[in-house]
């Protein structure tokens, strides 16, 4: 730019000639003062003195420990029951080929038997979690379209979906590989010989359901293809409704996952023993994918996630101990703020 | 000129002289056809005067210029050609062509908005610089010109004037064109022009129209003038020109001397008329106007550097990604359906091709990495700190010549921040070019009184006092004259003992020179008009001991002599001029054959002592070596000093001589030097008169400024044509601070040995603790064989360790030299500051080229990258706007870095669990965004407005400099630090946010999905990379805060509302918002990031901190800085020492080029065009005079 401005304005100038050196003197070319072509805007000037440093640690450990010690209550305060099953639920014969198996059309129902650790109040949340499932592969999270979920009239949009998009030249509503690979294992529970209800409903974020999912849109050539990828939907039920799958297609952000199945709504207690009807019919077995099924009461904070509770600790912790650190390293060895003897040019020559 | 009796005289005898004169231009035009039927001429264009219909199919070009690079139809291609010569915009098309493919993982909005703004705000600078351009343009091309219409002359504007117009410029109006000079108000067909727009002097030049065209003057006249040019086709040499003018079949040889350049000026006539030959950019001005070669920043190359590193990282982290999915990649996913027809892309069985392909996604995946709006950014700042802080810094404003600073390119700001050497001119750079007679020495007798500031330097460290000699009250202390001596003032040297030697003494003072008058013919009206202010010094002082130069015409110089032979008798007297020897940088001595009234004929001669010398007659040995130690007292007191000598010729001597010197000069080839020859013919067995001193008066503030600059660590590296004594002067009033000196001096020959000699002493006393300080004094002669390519090392070893160097008697050509080997060969940061034409080469040679603007000509300036009016300035300059350059670029550039790295890194953490399948992580107009958006803003404000201690305090620490010469914000060990860093927080953004998001949320224990995850992150991200700015901060003002709030804002703005609109990311940042989650993330992860740097920070100030850092402790009391009361009054209120010095500026001044005759011509002379074999060409003045010279004298007298 510079380049380029010098030379027009050297020649204009040679052009147009000193109209201002035969102006008068009188034509100041003085700049006005301004602050800001000055350099001189008013400013707060922050001196990273050991004082800041001590009390900026000593700030930030008062305030993050008790968040930390909350966070940690809240997270212990869920009673979390885990059960991984996809082993457990292949008859011993079947385990070396459990691909084979889960594909075949034998009765995959298998029981499990879970025992409440802790009384957990209403309501208890089940999910099921995967593992190694890759939801957020490229090619996974592309393979939908949003307009044929969304309205009755572009259900015939199908771009994206390869090569879950058309059958016999017709479109799959909802088409894609999510869909395609709706997570179908079933789950019912009992206690003793009182059967627990599972309200499926409200599992799926109220947004999803309202926008994102159509109500007049309903499931058409859904797995009717040679290949069934997973679970199939009731094509009576509009896709809104169909909140399984709109779980299901939020997609996860990482390959370990879990999605909420359904909600308990009657208090356990500690020491129940409750039965899991598990229909194992998801196929993990491929990729060597681990399943479990998790029954979770949540806190204000939500889940059981120790995480943030210890991260918030640790760092309160850690920011007690550095403070206590520069404040021995102070009291031991003061350094006087503004030291000349600091300055390079007053230490041997040679400098830092 | 008011036309006196001399002029009636040449006027009456001029029919006398037509025979002669036509016999010489019936040579010239010989050779002008000679000349054109040249093979290698490229034809003529033949040019009817007054006559636009013949002119017609010719289809010359109008008058009007554009100096715009664009007009409306290219300003889009053209514009967009120019952007795309950038490699970082290259790449982005590339980026973005690549994410209009299938294979790319993102929308091309991600590369595409980018890219477009950036272009967008390059256009949209591009056009306003334009539309100033283009104004600019319109006011020059719209000027009046009067232009003979019918009998009158008719007002049209330039840009209507077409080629054949006979036109009429008034007194200080401008030539619109190329114009061929006809006729002038004056007698004798001359006119005075000033060419300081094109050249930058300022003296005024004589052009003479041919005689037969005298007479045009008139409308009526003119209209029938009907003359057809024939002449070379439009060039861009300033100082040639040949052509013919068919006149009645009278063909007229035309010379540059009937050129009226574009730009140029009328003065001192009324007004001339002229024809126009070249229009518009057929101008020899517009063809000159060329690009200064452009230099780019030190700094600007170390960034590319730093982006290359970062390509090596991008392909880095691509290849991992690569090889990861080559890996990855199997069936067994069969929710992918990797086995239908699936693409290479995908394909399991090629997991080569997959590798590939997937080395490409990840490419535009990644192409954060780059800071696309990190030039532009620059750029901007740049700019600003320009045309904002350094064009109006009222520090740098001088007033008493009205001028400002001037950055001219905004290339360099930070550069300056890093100069470690400083190659000075000294004349009008350190001194003031303010020449004033202060002493002189006649037949072995000095006289005048005073001491200069270099002698009361050196006498106050020895602890002296020197006795002020009182002075006269009669005293005369006029411009350029400041002496004093009662033994020869007012006519009492007819008392001394040898008034005849003071005769000659002044006589050679009042005649031999090239001064012109101006004014009236008093002795207190009268100004002279002088090539350099020596001689108009000279002639001052002649004035003042009563020889009073009052009138020049071509062949007369006339002198008022008073009390020649008896007091009180005052006469004018005539002298007839017969030859002038021009002065130039190789004769160093300028000569005038004159013949008195009575018939004596008599060569006066003055030049460098060592040329006079040579040619000295012999004999008379005493006074050669008196003056010679006259002249070396002169030379130690810092004075300019001249020889006189004359020699009385015998008259046939004298005509053979001119016969040669006739033919010398009407000689075609090499006729410089052929007149160089003849002029040794005659000068020699000269007799010494004396010799003059003049005082050159050193500029407000230098030694303080040095002294601040070399506490900086600057070393001052003075290159000066002056005489060594001054020049070692000069080194010893101020640069050597210490006691203990030692020069290394050597010349001339066994230059080798001496360099060895002097290396090893030097690197010896370097060993000893606390040694000496060298200094090292070389002269042109021996820096000629010490430039040698196989001296060259040892030189610039012995050099490097010395304090300070002194290199006297070097040409321009020289200074350029030295200073390149100090920036090639040392590798260190130059800055050449000067005033004058002899200074370009050096100025361009340099990294930094600073002009002396204000006083001089405009040449210097031109070509320098700054101008500013005052030496001193350059502390301001260099310490406090170059210190904060550098500080600000260097942050912005690491911060730039800093933050793409640790956007990009967490995506690339995000790839190891997609099953490097080169999914984003964040949604696509997050990522074009990040950028442009959220964190554009606040680093350009740290870019103009951080500034680590103030001004005041950056100068009363120079030392503080250092660390921009030891380039500390910029090294490698900086960049790790800020990669260290990145790649910490990219692991704490990523991994916090995911580990933690991975339980249900809230009461209802509904589950995030992955883009809910990416925003969380993002948020995360945008608020600690712009708080990391703010901790960077060493001063925060209210625009910080806004720019920093503001982007966060912009950010949360920008998300509520587009989460509404967008399906992936629908409803998303009000479902986090209803989290206690996201406000607990949104505490932590920033926290957790800056941790780390906070620690770093407080450690590195604590243990080991920054100077700048010690000085901000010590004066964190201070209160806010109040330099404002200060700088308001600059220019309104002056001291009475300001007061005094204003008003001596107010005096009228020739503001001339500096020609000092120890040594220096200006001209073209400059590196580059020596280099490229150019000749340079001689100045226009001498041809000016030359052509006034009349081949032969007078055979009778006068009167």
């Amino acid at each position: 730019m510079s380049n380029d401005n010098a030379a027009p304005s050297s020649s204009s100038a040679a052009a147009n000639g000193s109209a201002d050196s035969a102006a008068p003197r009188r034509n100041s070319k003085r700049p006005k003062y301004s602050k800001f072509t000055q350099q001189e805007l008013p400013a707060c000037k922050p001196i990273l003195t050991p004082g800041w440093v001590i009390s900026a640690f000593l700030l930030v450990s008062v305030i993050f420990v008790p968040i930390g010690v909350a966070s940690l209550f809240a997270s212990r305060d869920v009673v979390e029951v885990v059960d991984r099953y996809e082993t457990a639920c292949i008859p011993a014969q079947n385990r070396t080929n459990k691909v084979a198996y889960i594909q075949s059309s034998a009765n995959k129902i298998c029981v499990r038997t879970l025992t409440v650790p802790k009384r957990m109040k209403a309501p208890i949340y089940i999910y099921y979690e995967l593992d190694n499932f890759y939801q957020n592969h490229r090619r996974y999270v592309k393979s939908r379209n949003d307009m044929q979920l969304r309205s009755n009239s572009s259900q015939d949009d199908t771009s994206n979906c390869k090569p879950e998009d058309l059958i016999n030249g017709t479109a799959i509503v909802p088409c894609g590989l999510i869909a395609w690979s709706l997570f179908n294992d079933t789950y019912s529970f009992s206690r003793g010989n009182e059967s627990l209800n599972v309200n499926k409903k409200d599992i799926s974020w109220k947004s999803d359901r309202d926008h994102k999912f159509g109500d007049n849109v309903f499931p058409k050539n859904f797995q009717s293809g040679g290949l069934k990828g997973g679970g199939s939907l009731n094509e009576s039920k509009p896709l809104s409704e169909q909140e399984d799958l709109i779980v299901w297609m939020r997609t996860a952000a990482l390959p370990t996952f879990r999605k909420l199945y359904g909600r308990i709504e009657v208090d356990l207690n500690r020491g129940d023993t409750i039965n899991v009807t598990l229909g194992n019919h998801y196929n993990t077995y491929s990729f060597n994918g681990k399943k479990r099924l998790v029954l979770s009461t949540t806190s204000w904070l939500g889940g059981k996630n120790d995480f943030l509770g210890i991260a918030y600790l640790t760092v309160g912790g850690l920011c007690l101990f550095l403070a206590v650190c520069f404040i021995i390293v102070y009291l031991v060895k003061p350094r006087r703020l503004g030291d000349p003897s600091y300055l390079s040019w007053n230490r041997s020559p040679g400098g830092r | 000129m008011s036309g006196g009796g001399g002029w009636e005289r040449i006027r009456s005898t001029r029919g006398g002289r037509l025979s002669r004169e036509t016999s010489l231009t019936g040579r010239t035009a010989r050779t002008v056809r000679l000349g054109r039927v040249q093979p290698q001429a490229p034809g003529y264009r033949t040019i009817f005067c007054n006559d636009r219909e013949a002119n017609l199919p010719v289809r010359f070009k109008g008058n009007s210029i554009s100096t715009t690079k664009y007009n409306f139809l290219t300003f889009l291609p053209k514009g967009l050609f120019e952007q795309f010569r950038r490699v970082a915009n290259c790449y982005f098309l590339l980026i973005s062509i690549l994410s209009m493919t299938p294979i790319s993982p993102v929308n091309p909005v991600t590369n595409v908005v980018p890219l477009s703004l950036v272009l967008f705000v390059s256009l949209i600078k591009e056009a306003f610089e334009d539309w100033k351009r283009l104004q600019n343009d319109m006011v020059i091309n719209n000027n009046p010109v009067d232009v003979l219409h019918d009998q009158v002359w008719e007002t049209i504007p330039w840009k209507k004037l077409q080629v054949g117009d006979i036109v009429r410029i008034k007194q200080d109006g401008f030539f619109p064109a190329d114009l061929l000079f006809l006729a002038s108000t004056n007698a004798d067909g001359v006119c005075y022009i000033e060419t300081s727009n094109l050249d930058g002097e300022t003296n005024l030049k004589i052009r003479k129209a041919v005689e037969r065209t005298w007479d045009y003057l008139t409308p009526e006249k003119a209209v029938e003038f009907k003359g057809e040019v024939q002449c070379e086709q439009p060039n861009n040499s300033l100082y040639t020109f040949t052509g013919n003018l068919i006149i009645e079949n009278q063909t007229l040889p035309l010379s540059p001397n009937q050129l009226l350049l574009r730009g140029c000026s009328l003065r001192n006539t009324e007004y001339i008329v002229g024809a126009v030959i070249f229009t518009g950019h057929e101008t020899k001005v517009m063809m000159n106007s060329m690009n200064v070669p452009s230099k780019r920043s030190t700094l600007e190359r170390k960034l590319d550097k730093l982006i290359l590193a970062l390509f090596g990282t991008l392909f880095g982290m691509c290849l991992v990604g690569a090889i990861g999915s080559g890996i990855f990649i199997s069936s067994d996913y069969y929710y992918l359906e990797l086995q239908r027809g699936v693409g290479l892309e995908f394909n399991p069985s090629s997991r080569f091709s997959v590798a590939i392909l997937t080395l490409f996604t990840l490419i535009t995946l990644y192409s954060t990495i780059i800071p696309i709006s990190l030039y532009v950014s620059i750029e901007m700042i740049k700019f600003i700190q320009c045309a904002q802080f350094i064009n109006k810094d009222l520090h740098m404003y001088h007033v008493e010549t009205n001028t400002p600073a001037l950055a001219r390119t905004s290339n360099l700001n930070e550069e300056l921040g890093q100069v470690e050497y400083i190659f000075s001119d000294k004349t009008g750079t350190l001194t003031r070019n303010l020449m004033e007679f202060f002493k002189c020495s006649i037949g072995g007798e000095v006289y005048g009184t005073g001491f200069t500031e270099i002698e009361r330097g050196g006498a106050q460290r020895m602890g002296a006092k020197i006795q002020e000699a009182q002075r006269s009250p009669h005293a005369v202390h006029e411009k350029g004259f400041n002496f004093d001596d009662s033994r020869i003032m007012r006519g009492a040297w007819r008392n001394e003992s040898n008034p005849d030697v003071c005769k000659e003494f002044f006589r050679c003072l009042a005649i031999c020179h090239t001064v012109l008058t101006e004014g009236d013919e008093s002795p207190d009206k009268i100004t002279y008009q002088a090539a350099s202010p020596d001689e108009a010094a000279l002639v001052t002082a002649a004035k003042n001991f009563g020889f009073f130069f009052y009138r020049r015409t071509p062949t007369m110089i006339y002198v008022r002599e008073s009390h020649v032979e008896k007091m009180g008798n005052i006469t004018d007297v005539p002298y007839e001029i017969l030859n002038v020897l021009e002065f130039n940088s190789t004769r160093k001595r300028q000569s005038v054959v004159c013949r008195y009234a009575d018939g004596r004929l008599v060569l006066y001669c003055k030049g460098a002592d060592t040329v006079i010398y040579e040619r000295l007659a012999d004999g008379n040995n005493e006074l050669k070596k008196i003056t010679r130690e006259h002249l070396e007292q002169f030379g130690s007191a810092g004075l300019r000093t001249l020889c006189l000598a004359y020699k009385d010729l015998n008259p046939e001597t004298y005509e053979s001589w001119n016969e040669k010197f006739i033919q010398a000069k009407s000689s075609l080839r090499d006729r410089e030097k052929k007149l160089d020859e003849v002029a040794e013919l005659i000068e020699k067995d000269l007799i010494l008169i004396g010799a003059t001193a003049i005082e050159d008066k050193l500029q407000e503030g230098v030694p303080a400024c040095i002294e601040t600059l070399a506490k900086a660590g600057i070393k001052i590296w003075v290159l000066t044509g002056d005489k060594m004594e001054t020049a070692i002067n000069i080194a010893y009033e101020h640069f050597v601070q210490g006691d203990q000196v030692e020069i290394a001096r050597f010349m001339k020959e066994v230059v080798k040995e001496e360099l060895k000699r002097c290396l090893e002493e030097a690197q010896h006393s370097m060993c000893t603790v606390s040694g000496p300080k060298l200094t090292l004094v070389i002269d042109g002669k021996c820096l000629m064989y010490a430039l040698d390519p196989s001296l060259r090392v040892m030189l610039l070893n012995l050099s490097l360790n010395c304090s300070s160097v002194v290199c006297c008697r070097v040409s321009p050509l020289q200074k350029a030299q030295v200073t390149s080997l100090v920036k090639k060969g040392a590798r260190k940061i130059t800055l050449s500051i000067g005033d004058g034409a002899n200074d370009v080469s050096m100025i361009q040679a340099a990294h930094i080229g600073v002009g002396i603007s204000g006083m001089e000509g405009m040449q210097a300036v031109m070509a320098s990258d700054f101008a500013i009016a005052q030496f001193r300035f350059l502390t301001d300059l260099l310490l406090v706007h170059g210190r904060w350059s550098y500080l600000r670029i260097c942050k912005v550039i690491t911060y730039f870095f800093y933050k793409n790295l640790t956007f990009t890194l967490t995506q690339f953490w995000f790839t190891f669990h997609t099953g490097f399948s080169g999914q984003r992580f964040y949604d696509d107009w997050f990522q074009s965004l990040y950028n442009v958006i959220f964190t554009a803003l606040p680093v350009i404000i740290v870019g103009l407005f951080d500034k680590d201690v103030s001004a005041a305090l950056s100068k009363k620490y120079p030392e503080l400099y250092k660390e921009g010469i030891k380039n500390m914000f910029f090294k490698w060990r900086v960049v790790w630090t800020w990669a260290f860093f990145s790649v910490y927080q990219s692991l704490v953004f990523y991994h916090f946010v995911t580990i933690s998001g991975t339980s249900g949320k809230n009461l209802s224990g509904r589950m995030f999905g992955l883009w809910d995850v990416s925003t969380m992150a993002f948020t995360c991200v945008v608020i600690t990379v712009n708080l990391r700015l703010l901790m960077m901060c060493n001063s925060i003002t209210r625009w910080h805060y806004i720019s920093v709030g503001g982007s966060i804002l912009a950010w949360f703005v920008f998300i509520l509302i587009y989460s509404l609109l967008r399906e992936n990311v629908y409803y998303v940042i009000y479902v986090l918002m209803g989290t206690f989650y996201f406000y607990l993330t949104i505490i932590l992860v920033p926290i957790v990031a800056l941790l780390g740097d906070f620690i770093y920070q407080g450690v590195e100030r604590w243990f080991f901190p920054y100077d700048y850092q010690v000085v901000q402790e010590m004066h964190r009391n201070d209160p806010e800085d109040n330099s404002r009361a200060g700088l308001l009054e600059i220019g309104n209120r002056l001291t009475p020492q300001e007061e005094r010095s204003y008003a001596i500026a107010q005096l009228p001044r020739e503001l001339s080029k500096h020609t000092g005759f120890a040594f220096d011509s200006p001209g073209y002379e400059s590196f580059f065009a020596a280099q490229l074999g150019v000749h340079a060409p001689q100045k226009a003045w001498d041809v000016a005079r030359r052509a006034s010279m009349r081949g032969k004298p007078k055979p009778s007298k006068k009167h």
